[in-house]
This record gives C-alpha cells, sequence and structure tokens, in this order.
C-alpha cells in the first residue's frame, strides 16, 4: 500500500515510522477503490510530510515535530469519515456509468438475438413467455431515471443538488436492481421460449445475449452489495 | 475557532485561496490559517475531502506532479470555479452588509 511509504532523506527512521502508522491507520478505514484508496494516502502523506518539515524548520526537535504534524492533521479516523462521502460518490458514478455504457449493448445483443430468430417480439405479438417482456420495459422506467439522478448528483450539478451522501449509492443501487430485474425477465423468457419451442433457432446470438446478460447480473449482483454496504457504513 | 463555524463557507474561502494561483493541500489550508490570523485553523486532513467534493462539482482541478521525490496534487480554479467565487463573493457582501447593519450598535427604527 502507498501508504505504507514515506520518503524524504530529511525523516528520520522514527518520524517516518510514525507518520507511515498514521498513513495506514487512515488508509485501513478508507472505503473505495484501490486507486482512489493510494491517492488519497499520497495526498495526505505531501501534506503530512509538508506540516512535519514546517515544524522542523522552526527547531522543534524530530519526535515532538511528528507528534505536532500528526496532532494538526486530524484524529485518522476523523479524516478517512470525512472521506467517505467522496468515495461513496465516486464508487457510485462509475456503477451508474458502467450501467449506462453496458445497457445499449446488452440490449443490442437481446434485439439481434430476436431478430436472427424471428421471435415473436419481431413479429410484434407477446406471447408465451413473452408476455413477461413489459417487466423488462418498467426497470428501464426505473433504471433511466435513477442512472440520471446517481450521475447529477456526482457530479458538477453536485453542489447544487445538494443530496444526502447516502443518495447516490442509493440511487446506483436501484439502477443495478433494476438492471438485474430486466437481465433476469430475459433469460427466463429465453428459457421458455427454449423449452417450449425447441429446433430451428439460430443459437449464436442468442448464447451471445444470455452470456451478455449474465455477466451483467453477476456484475450489477456486486454492485448493489458494494452499494448497500457503502450506505450502510455513511448512515 | 471550531471548524463548524465555517460550515456554509468552507467551499468559497477554499475558492478563494486558489484565486492567485494553484497551491496543494497544505497550501491552502496553511492560507486558510494565516489569512484568518490563526482564527481558522482546521485540521489539515479534513480540507482534502473538501477539496476532492469542490473538484467532483467542477469548480477545481486537481493535477499531480512529483516534489522531493513524492506524489503531490496541486489544486487550480477552473472557470465554472472563478464564476462561482465572484457569486459567492457577491452574496457574502450582500449578508454582511445587512448583518453588520443589524449588529453594529445603530438605532433600531422605532417600533411601530
Amino acid at each position: 500500500m502507498a501508504g505504507g511509504d514515506v520518503s524524504g532523506p530529511q525523516h528520520q527512521p522514527a518520524g517516518r515510522g510514525a507518520v507511515a502508522d498514521y498513513l495506514a491507520e487512515v488508509a485501513a478505514e478508507l472505503t473505495g477503490t484501490a486507486a482512489a484508496r493510494v491517492a488519497i494516502t499520497d495526498e495526505l502523506r505531501d501534506g503530512l510530510l509538508e506540516t512535519l518539515e514546517r515544524h522542523l524548520a522552526r527547531g522543534r526537535p524530530h519526535p515532538e515535530a511528528t507528534a505536532a504534524a500528526i496532532a494538526e492533521f486530524g484524529d485518522p479516523r476523523t479524516v478517512a469519515a470525512a472521506f467517505a462521502p467522496e468515495l461513496a460518490a465516486v464508487q457510485a458514478r462509475r456503477i451508474a456509468l458502467g450501467l449506462m455504457v453496458t445497457g445499449p449493448l446488452v440490449g443490442l445483443t437481446w434485439i439481434a438475438a430476436v431478430a436472427a430468430n424471428a421471435l415473436p417480439p419481431w413479429r410484434h405479438q407477446l406471447t408465451g413467455p413473452w408476455l413477461a417482456l413489459p417487466l423488462v420495459g418498467l426497470a428501464l422506467v426505473v433504471a433511466g431515471p435513477a442512472l440520471g439522478l446517481t450521475v447529477a448528483a456526482t457530479g458538477r450539478l453536485s453542489r447544487r443538488l445538494g443530496r444526502r451522501a447516502t443518495f447516490p449509492p442509493t440511487a446506483a443501487a436501484i439502477a443495478a436492481l433494476a438492471a438485474v430485474v430486466a437481465d433476469l425477465t430475459l433469460l427466463t423468457i429465453i428459457t421458455g421460449q427454449a423449452l417450449t419451442s425447441p429446433g430451428s433457432s439460430t443459437w449464436a446470438p442468442v448464447l451471445l445475449a444470455v452470456g451478455a446478460s449474465l455477466t451483467r447480473v453477476t456484475l450489477a449482483g456486486r454492485a448493489i452489495r458494494r452499494c448497500l454496504a457503502t450506505r450502510a457504513a455513511l448512515t | 475557532m471550531r471548524a463548524e463555524v465555517l460550515k456554509g463557507h468552507l467551499d468559497a474561502l477554499l475558492l478563494a485561496t486558489l484565486a492567485a494561483g494553484p497551491r496543494h493541500g497544505y497550501a491552502i489550508k496553511e492560507a486558510l490559517r494565516v489569512g484568518s490570523d490563526g482564527r481558522f485553523d482546521l485540521p489539515t486532513g479534513t480540507v482534502y475531502p473538501a477539496l476532492h467534493r469542490l473538484e467532483r462539482a467542477g469548480l477545481i482541478r486537481g493535477t499531480w506532479s512529483t516534489v522531493n521525490g513524492r506524489r503531490r496534487r496541486s489544486y487550480e480554479l477552473t472557470p465554472s470555479g472563478r464564476r462561482t467565487l465572484g457569486d459567492e463573493r457577491s452574496s457574502w457582501q450582500e449578508f454582511s452588509a445587512a448583518v453588520s447593519a443589524l449588529l453594529g450598535g445603530a438605532p433600531w427604527p422605532a417600533a411601530t
């Protein structure tokens, strides 16, 4: 972990250890991606060493200067907690953008599968297992606004919207859940189709669509768990 | 002075410290402390999350460099941040003038 390394020739081993310990304590409390945590500890390390150098320049002995710098930075748990809403927003935004990008791709694979096999929706008919298709539409109606709000609340409009810190992970979790519902519905429908009308299907596009949905169900499921854990940590 | 007192004004103050040019996190914290004659001496660690929030809102831009062998993130105002700072200044001047008029000890208008 980047938080364990303290550079600078003027820092004695004792001070280096104390600074590294402090950063490790902060890092242990941080949530979010590894890259985000490393970036935060790198930034904090620079600030902490700047603070330490200022105290040393005033002629304070090294141990005293180190203790003063750490005290000036604040309690590690408090510092990590102050980052929590930011890390939650970054996480929710990544999930929302991921869903926004993969959504149309997964949709296209299903359209291709339906078109290649001239399945009922392609003939403007909803029969048999395809009667459940409106559930996919309902999921999209839920996912669209949830994604839009997540992106808005975690980007340039965040100050104007002024939502609570728990809002982005909640909205992202709702969008991911809607994606799971849509995928599971499509997977159930195609399973029903295969069971009721086996035979002359063009399987390649169907398998591609099924693979795309299974992948998204797995990833969206993980995203929901992460969002709910983050939400719980913020409350 | 406690950090809570700054609630609602911290964003504007952080933007103001960057008006003259880019600074890194510790320099921003020091600018707040020195510029307020030591009154706004915030726990350094809590200044960084606020900077990340402003960056996410598109008001400041952070860039990495290497100084003395360690990574440093410096921040500068974006055009949007400069506009927001101007708005915050106007709004504060209006607010402080009104509060000063009321708390300045001048006689109040006669009650009707």
